[in-house]
């Protein structure tokens, strides 16, 4: 920690505890010592030993990863570091003091601070405003002192280098530039160390790197960050130091440098497991879905895309260009638009989802919380959501035993990690979540499967089962569309890949041939083929 | 540890142990309250409660509250015994002189159509439930008022409004407890069929869904909005028929008919376990509010404690009721993300098929 980052610019909230200045003092002496420490922690749950003897360290201007499956133990480590759950053992240090008993609360005294992957503001209110919550500068008779508020809250983020305008209203940010709005706030309050809980999941590409580079300017400055995610390259791309966590062990730790991203995957999964590479089916049968010229107002123009029996297709391009909203416009989600779609032959609409699902469309949306599953409701009723209608008996009865053989027969497919059917589905990892979400749509026989973002937030290992289950239903028959961001992914499991640049198709990729790489694909998603672009337009 | 595994269980049917233990409690307290008489009266008095418990219990399980029904149960009372008494004073009549079991129809009718409209203001309207629904309590309640000039009206004493009786007047012979209203097995049918409703046919399940996550339930294929209006027209037709069982059991319409139910009906439910969030609740539960609400009620007149602090004692029962409801969340699930290293499934690597 360098004083840039521990000025401390508000007289107003209060002198810091003696406890503080004692840490300030020991820290001066001992720049290399680790800003936090967590030694051989132990923490168990009912059957389950979530960790088991780790030991994790943050040094002062370093940016240390913690990756590892969802259910390896991340959350708990974090949730002990911040004091909600006490460990069973082991110790933790802040600037080489021991801790005896963490709480929240001295969590955050200790300027332990947790940025969540949703910044956690009042959207409605100005930047100024959530910058100061819960500490507005007041003026005599506690009338809160507004050129005054916005005038520290411009020379507070200005020091961090966000320029923003302080007046503007939270919402209307970019999701990026509230996370850097957020851990600008945990720093100016004297962040001992920042944790970044999959910051970059609800970014699109460019304002991931417009974080990054703002994270590692805070590093240079002396931050510490605990750098938390799914996204291997990005790990690579920021992080110094990695720790990997496998069923609640240190699995390895090293120096970023030290490491290829095969052995982090082997560390992560404790096996070889590569990535899903969909081997090329020569089962590409007739047209299933053909749009022809499909056109809304400001998500997507002219859209012409066959797709076929048995074919992946990607639909990639940058945040908002077109696929995503397309892909929920199909199913009804959100309008569709003007222009024709057949589905086998005869005309189609997304006009609702239940229609569309009738029809043989089924949609994975990429916000899986908010649409994906009904987090409080079972394993059992949110796999079995949309076939009810179909496991009704005459008399109009859910049929249990239908039911349960049904949702037993994905749980066995999809190797869905589940202690019951009857476990509410929010217990689950979010890798077995979104398998649940995955049996919910293949047990509608869809003829179409739209997939927005399916891999998102998911582990290594989740991600590959997803894939192979799609690929498995292409092999019946179904189209496939996958709408991602993944490059790798798509190259690997697509038989085409469709790019939009600015809701129109601007470039197509096939498989087999030379041309389909990630890096040719990502050039064109960022409007490298300008050609046909202007052929369009 | 191990014995944590249990609570969230020993939490979800916390009620029946309450209720035992009150039980014991008045038992012991006053002699009178193991009678046959004291007994066939807490079941009666369940009886309307629980009726409309069952409605309210489906509204909020889909994230959605129904404040109307006391005024749909006096209005549709009322409408009932306008349709079959004569136009003369003393009463209130239309002189349609219907029969009576045609009115009972039109009444059931009526409850149904009043959802319709409040589901359809919802839905359609876009309107916010509580409002809404507030505002149906007002007008509903006003309409009696204005149709019947704030008069008390009791037809019940006609011959034409036997059929109306029956309901709610009507008695049948039990061993030990005496004579029961029939109202009292009606109440546990609208509850059996609540509870099969809710569990097993495709309309329940939805209700589930919508009041857990709407918008994953309408990705999901559900037509929340048109689930929304049903659940309504439900609600009004349960209103509607703890209309004829009140009327008949009081043998008399008030214009107050009902009045003040709503606060009973709502703390019926939260204390069986009924989430105002949606998504959560059962039928069962909600039937352990009602018999505890009605028991305690009936106890604590035995004592001869005061109707002041039988409210008192009413309001405290409900933060209790939400006092565990927090802890049955926070006993729930063990860690969030990281709880799906389950026994025995963590450490196995999938098998993978060379590709």
């Amino acid at each position: 920690m360098n004083s840039a980052s521990r000025i401390r610019i508000d007289g107003r909230g209060g002198s810091p505890t003696p406890y503080l200045e004692y840490l300030e003092s020991v820290m001066i002496g001992a720049t290399a010592a680790p800003a936090l420490e967590l030694l051989e922690i132990t923490k168990s749950f009912p059957g389950v030993r979530a960790l088991d003897g780790v030991s994790f360290d943050v040094l002062p201007g370093e940016i240390h990863a913690l990756v590892g499956k969802n259910g390896a133990g991340k959350s708990t480590l974090m949730h002990i570091l911040t004091g909600l759950y006490a460990p069973d053992s082991g110790e933790i240090r802040v600037q080489g003091q021991p801790v005896e008993h963490m709480t929240t609360a001295l969590a955050k005294r200790l300027g332990i601070a947790l940025v969540a992957q949703h910044a956690n503001f009042v959207p409605a209110l100005t930047v100024a405003e959530n910058v100061f919550a819960g500490a507005m500068p007041t003026r005599r008779g506690g009338f809160i002192d507004w050129p005054g508020l916005r005038r520290e809250a411009a020379m507070r983020l200005g020091r961090f280098g966000l320029n923003v305008d302080v007046e503007r209203p939270m919402e209307s940010l970019s999701v990026a530039e509230r996370q850097m709005i957020e851990i600008a706030r945990a720093l100016f309050a004297d962040a001992t160390v920042v944790i970044l809980d999959e910051p970059t999941a609800p970014l699109p590409k460019h304002e991931v790197q417009m974080l990054f580079d703002f994270v590692r300017r805070q590093r240079d400055d002396g931050a510490s960050f605990i750098y938390i995610s799914h996204y291997l390259e990005e790990v690579f791309e920021l992080a110094d130091r990695v720790t990997v966590l496998r069923n609640g062990q240190v699995a390895g730790a090293a120096p970023i440098d030290a490491l290829s991203q095969p052995d982090l995957i082997r560390l992560i999964s404790g096996t070889d497991v590569e990535r899903f590479q969909r081997p090329r089916r020569a089962t590409v049968g007739a047209p299933v879905m053909t749009i022809a010229g499909l056109t809304r107002v400001g998500a997507y123009q002219d859209v012409r895309l066959t797709l076929h029996a048995g074919e992946v297709v990607g639909l990639t391009g940058l945040e908002g260009s077109g696929p995503g909203s397309l892909a929920r416009g199909l199913f009804g989600l959100e309008p569709m638009g003007t222009g024709t779609v057949t589905l086998d032959g005869a005309p189609y609409r997304g006009t609702d989802p239940g229609k569309a699902l009738a029809n043989g469309v089924a949609y994975l949306p990429r916000d899986r919380h908010g649409l994906g599953i009904v987090a409080i409701r079972s394993v059992r009723d949110n796999a079995s959501l949309s076939v009810l209608g179909r496991l009704t008996n005459r008399l109009g009865f859910v049929d249990g035993a239908r039911e349960r053989d049904l949702v037993q027969g994905y749980i066995d497919l999809l190797a869905i990690k589940t202690p019951r059917m009857s476990t509410p589905i929010e217990d689950l990892s979010g890798g077995n979540q979104q398998k649940v979400v995955v049996a919910k749509l293949a047990a509608t026989e869809p003829r179409v499967l739209l997939l927005d973002e399916p891999t998102q937030g998911v582990d290594v290992q989740a991600k590959v089962e997803i894939l192979r289950i799609v690929d498995e239903l292409t092999r019946r028959g179904v189209a496939v569309a996958i709408v991602s961001d993944e490059l790798h992914e798509l190259t690997d499991m697509c038989d085409r890949i469709v790019v939009f640049y600015r809701g129109r198709i601007t470039r197509e990729f096939h498989k087999g041939s030379p041309e389909m790489t990630p890096e040719r694909v990502l050039d064109a998603i960022e409007g490298g083929m300008m050609e046909t672009t202007d052929a369009v337009a | 540890m191990r014995w944590r595994r249990h609570i969230p269980f020993v939490l979800d049917h916390l009620i029946w142990l309450i209720l035992l233990g009150v039980f014991l409690f008045f038992a012991s307290q006053t002699d009178k309250f193991l009678t046959p008489i004291n007994i066939t009266n807490i079941l009666s008095a369940a009886a309307v409660l629980g009726v409309l418990v069952v409605a309210q219990t489906f509204v909020l399980i889909t994230g959605n509250f129904d404040l109307s029904q006391e005024s749909t149960l006096g209005l549709a009372a009322l409408f009932g015994l306008w349709l079959i008494v004569p136009a003369l004073a003393p009463y209130w009549g239309g002189g349609i002189l219907l029969s009576p079991y045609l009115a009972i129809v039109a009444i059931l009718g009526m409850g149904i159509a009043i959802g319709y409209v409040i589901g359809a203001l919802i839905t359609y309207g876009k309107m916010n439930n509580f409002i809404v629904t507030l505002a149906f309590l007002l007008i509903l309640r006003g309409l009696m008022l204005a149709f019947t000039q704030g008069n008390a009206t009791s037809g019940l004493n006609l011959p034409e409004a036997d059929v109306f009786y029956f309901l709610g007047h009507e008695n049948f012979p039990v061993p030990w407890l005496g004579n029961v209203p029939i109202a009292v097995p009606a109440m546990l049918l609208v509850f059996l069929a609540g509870h099969i409703i809710l569990n097993h046919r495709r309309f329940g399940r939805d209700l589930y869904a919508i009041g857990g996550n709407r918008q994953a339930a309408i990705a999901s294929g559900i037509d929340a909005n048109r689930r929304i209006r049903q659940v309504y027209m439900v609600s009004g037709l349960l209103a509607a028929l703890a209309g004829l069982m009140l009327a008949g059991r009081v043998a008399s319409i008030q214009v107050n008919l009902g009045d003040g139910y709503i606060f009973t009906i709502f703390a019926a439910a939260v204390i069986g376990g009924v989430s105002l969030q949606g998504g959560r609740g059962t039928m069962l539960g909600a039937l352990g509010g009602v018999l505890l609400l009605s028991t305690i009620d009936r106890g604590l007149n035995l004592m001869r404690v005061s109707v002041f602090w039988i409210q008192v004692i009413q309001g405290l029962i409900i933060l209790i009721a939400m006092f565990i409801d927090a802890q049955r969340v926070r006993f729930r699930a063990p860690v969030e993300g990281d709880s799906a290293t389950v026994p025995g499934s963590a450490p196995q690597p999938i098998e993978q098929e060379p590709t």
